[in-house]
């Protein structure tokens, strides 16, 4: 399988402190990967920086598909291969839920407004919120919103997604629903790196668990080896924590 | 600001009218005279700031004849109607003329002096005569009988517009600039005041047999009383005295300087009471085509500076936001000198020293740049108040999706500030709209403007109080809409 996004020597500086510390990362076309790990260990720093949220430090290097991941006239073409999920959904409120997911095809690919429409249209009944296309986000449940959020990334038809803690705005009775959604994404073979405190979805999903603390990657490995048989004190310490309680 | 000032006074004359009887009752009390400052030579301020001339003068001496104090104001020329109507001056002095219009409503002594209007221009302007001034722009005071003279006779002579200023001063500065090419007022205040001025002339008298006297309000024992006095003076030969002292020679001896005569008396010399004085039908009728066209005015000039001040604010708000740094700063120079500037002051800069570094501007052209300066700058900060009201993760989600800068402030961002910034906006409309007032001084006839001179012309302040009430018709239904939209952000906020 080929490498899909590379991340060679990152770093993050916030004026003194360091937000990420020589992170060197490969994924694979088609993996799923699960990031884990204490707050503040750099989880979502690190995937803000693979479509360039975040400004990483001159001397680290990112690229998706070969292209380098900088400001620039790529800029565009490498955010269009590469979705986002966020914590807080950032739908458009202004926007009915089909507008909110034909706007980047319209824009961005170009598409005709038919074309955008049905794919639209498509993709919520994917996600299992069809009947919803002509609401405003104010008017779905948090959950229903995620999918949406899900529907308006996977529009762009992109390589890879990230999902940044895409549950953890969730009330507990919606978790499961937006789960459900990324577990069958991920048997389509969509590349994924996804930042999550679920333990037993991250088990269940993921092809790879990272486990990251203090802005660098700690320990990976199959789900198998991470959660089972830890090898750093550290995560061993982390996992105890938290699947504990 | 002497618009805005008009418009306040209109507000509480109103509701001073019903205290005025009681308030004048006493006769022992200071006489208050009312002037229009800058009147050359009737009454102005010397370098010490005293009010000087010939009216002063004369008020001066009639007061000390009946034994009272005297205490003298500066009100503009169309002001000094209604300022009398009101009882918040006794005497208004200002080289007014006598007139069947005014005396259907004001009292006039008896006239001291025979004046004509005159044409004055820059020498060798090509302007020698009333004749060369086809298709040319003059200039006159508003609501004086210059004005009433030129209005008449606007077909006659083919001036293509005339133009009114608020007194000599500036009046004498568009035709210095050359914006006009004549001012049409009265001949002795131009010839008193061109005197020491080489480049200026008085190229024609135009006899309109006016006789200028004091004017009260209408048959109060005080016009008699100062009648008599008059009288007095004239056969001291004090105002002929007054004469020579002011115009350097002896008035003629058949002139009403010299000779005493009756005092003027109305055709129809009814005591008007308050609804014929304030809400006038037969002078509203009259005056409301002037209105109307004023209104015009006041909408075109408020909505092109309003759009243009959103466009130039918008583009500013987002230059402030995110250009270059440099960029940011000079716009935030902008921003910040424009929102402290006051209106009338840029308006006159603009309009009366930028001829001089070759920028000429129509009087509409020059309210509509400064209306549209100021607006822009204060947009600018509603516009970026309201973008930066818009969280993060929009920009975040726009910027994730591949949308470039224009398609995520033109499809994502502006429309959801926009909801932010209506109230703002709106209130910011109804001062535009306002401030289209202010233009009046660089001779723009918009509403108010239209009003002060009706009012002029027709001695009385209905027309004042109907450009108020227009001005309440239009702008009322955006305040109170403005307040319903807060409402409504606010709930809905609160969800």
């Amino acid at each position: 399988m080929t490498t899909l996004i590379r991340l060679e020597n990152v770093n993050k500086h916030y004026g003194s402190f360091q937000a990420l510390n020589n992170i060197n990362l490969e994924i694979k076309e088609g993996e799923v990967v699960c990031v884990i790990g204490p707050s503040g260990s750099g989880k979502s720093t690190m995937i803000r920086c693979i479509n360039l949220l975040e400004q990483y430090d001159a001397d680290g290097k990112i690229t998706v598909e070969n292209m380098s991941v900088q400001k620039g006239k790529d800029l565009k073409q490498v955010r269009a291969e590469v979705g986002m999920v966020f914590q807080n959904f950032n739908l458009f409120p202004h926007l009915t839920i089909l507008q909110n997911i034909m706007l980047a095809p319209l824009r961005v690919r170009r598409m005709s407004q038919e074309q955008a429409e049905t794919l639209a249209l498509s993709l919520l009944g994917k996600v299992g919120i069809a009947e919803q296309a002509r609401k405003y986000p104010a008017q779905l449940s948090g959950g229903q919103q995620q999918r949406v959020a899900i529907a308006r990334a996977l529009a762009m038809e992109p390589k890879a997604l990230l999902f940044d803690e895409p549950t953890s705005a969730l009330d507990p009775e919606m978790v499961g629903e937006v789960l459900d959604v990324i577990r069958k994404l991920a048997d389509t073979g969509v590349t994924m790196i996804i930042v999550t405190h679920e333990m037993g979805f991250a088990r269940q999903v993921a092809d790879r668990v990272i486990f990251m603390d203090c802005g660098q990657i700690v320990e990976q490995g199959t789900p198998t080896e991470l959660f089972d048989n830890p090898k750093e004190v550290r995560t061993r310490n982390f996992l105890k924590a938290v699947l504990n309680h | 600001m002497r618009r805005t000032l008009a418009f306040a006074t209109l507000i509480i004359l109103l509701l001073a009218y019903p205290l005025t009887s009681f308030a004048q009752s006493g006769t022992d009390k200071e006489i208050i005279v009312g002037a229009n400052i800058g009147n050359v030579p009737w009454e102005f301020q010397d370098t010490n700031g005293e009010f000087i001339g010939f009216e002063i003068d004369l008020v001066k001496e009639a007061a000390k004849r009946l034994n009272r104090e005297i205490k003298i104001l500066n009100v503009p020329f169309n002001g000094l109607f209604s300022a009398v109507q009101s009882g918040r001056i006794d005497i208004a002095i200002s080289s007014i003329g006598i007139t069947e219009k005014r005396l259907e409503s004001m009292s006039f002594t008896q006239p001291y002096y025979d004046s004509d209007q005159s044409l004055t221009t820059v020498k060798g302007n090509g302007i020698n005569s009333l004749e060369d001034l086809k298709g040319q722009i003059v200039a006159v005071d508003t609501g004086s009988t210059g004005d009433m003279w030129a209005t008449a006779n606007q077909q006659k002579y083919g001036f293509a517009e005339i133009r009114r200023y608020e007194g000599l001063a500036p009046a004498m500065l568009d035709v210095a600039i050359g914006r006009v090419k004549g001012y049409i007022s009265d001949i002795p205040a131009l010839l008193y005041y061109t005197k020491d001025k080489p480049n200026l002339e008085v190229v024609e008298r135009i006899p309109t047999g006016g006789r200028y006297a004091l004017m009260m309000a209408k048959n109060k024992p005080l016009v008699s009383e100062v009648n008599a006095v008059i009288s007095t003076l004239k056969e001291e030969g004090f105002i002929n005295a007054l004469h020579k002292k002011w115009f350097g020679v002896p008035a003629e001896p058949t002139t009403s300087t010299v000779e005493i005569v009756d005092m003027p008396s109305a055709n129809n010399g009814n005591l008007l009471n308050f609804f014929d004085t304030f809400l006038n039908k037969q002078v509203f009728l009259q005056t409301y085509p002037m209105l109307i066209a004023g209104l015009i005015t006041t909408i075109q000039l408020g909505l092109l500076s309003i759009i243009s001040g959103l466009v130039l604010g918008l583009i500013l708000s987002l230059i402030r936001l995110y250009a270059a740094k440099p960029l940011q700063a000079i716009v935030k120079v902008y921003i910040d000198i424009f929102r402290s500037i006051p209106l009338l002051v840029l308006l006159i800069i603009i309009f009366y020293a930028l001829p001089f570094i070759g920028l000429n501007l129509s009087p509409f052209s020059a309210a509509a740049v400064s209306l549209t300066l100021v607006s822009g700058a204060y947009t600018a900060e509603i516009f970026r108040a309201g973008i930066e009201a818009i969280p993060k993760g929009q920009f975040e989600a726009s910027e994730a999706l591949g949308l470039g800068y224009r398609h995520m402030m033109g499809d994502v961002i502006l429309p959801q500030a926009i909801k932010i910034v209506i109230p703002p906006l709106t209130n910011n409309c109804i001062n535009v709209i306002k401030d289209t007032a202010l233009a009046s001084v660089v001779a723009m006839p918009d509403l108010l403007k239209q009003a002060t001179q009706a009012q002029a012309v027709a001695a009385n302040p209905t027309p004042l109080i109907a450009a108020a009430v227009i001005y309440l018709m239009f702008l009322l239904p955006l305040v109170l809409w403005v307040s319903k939209l807060e409402k409504r952000y606010k709930k809905e906020g609160a969800k």
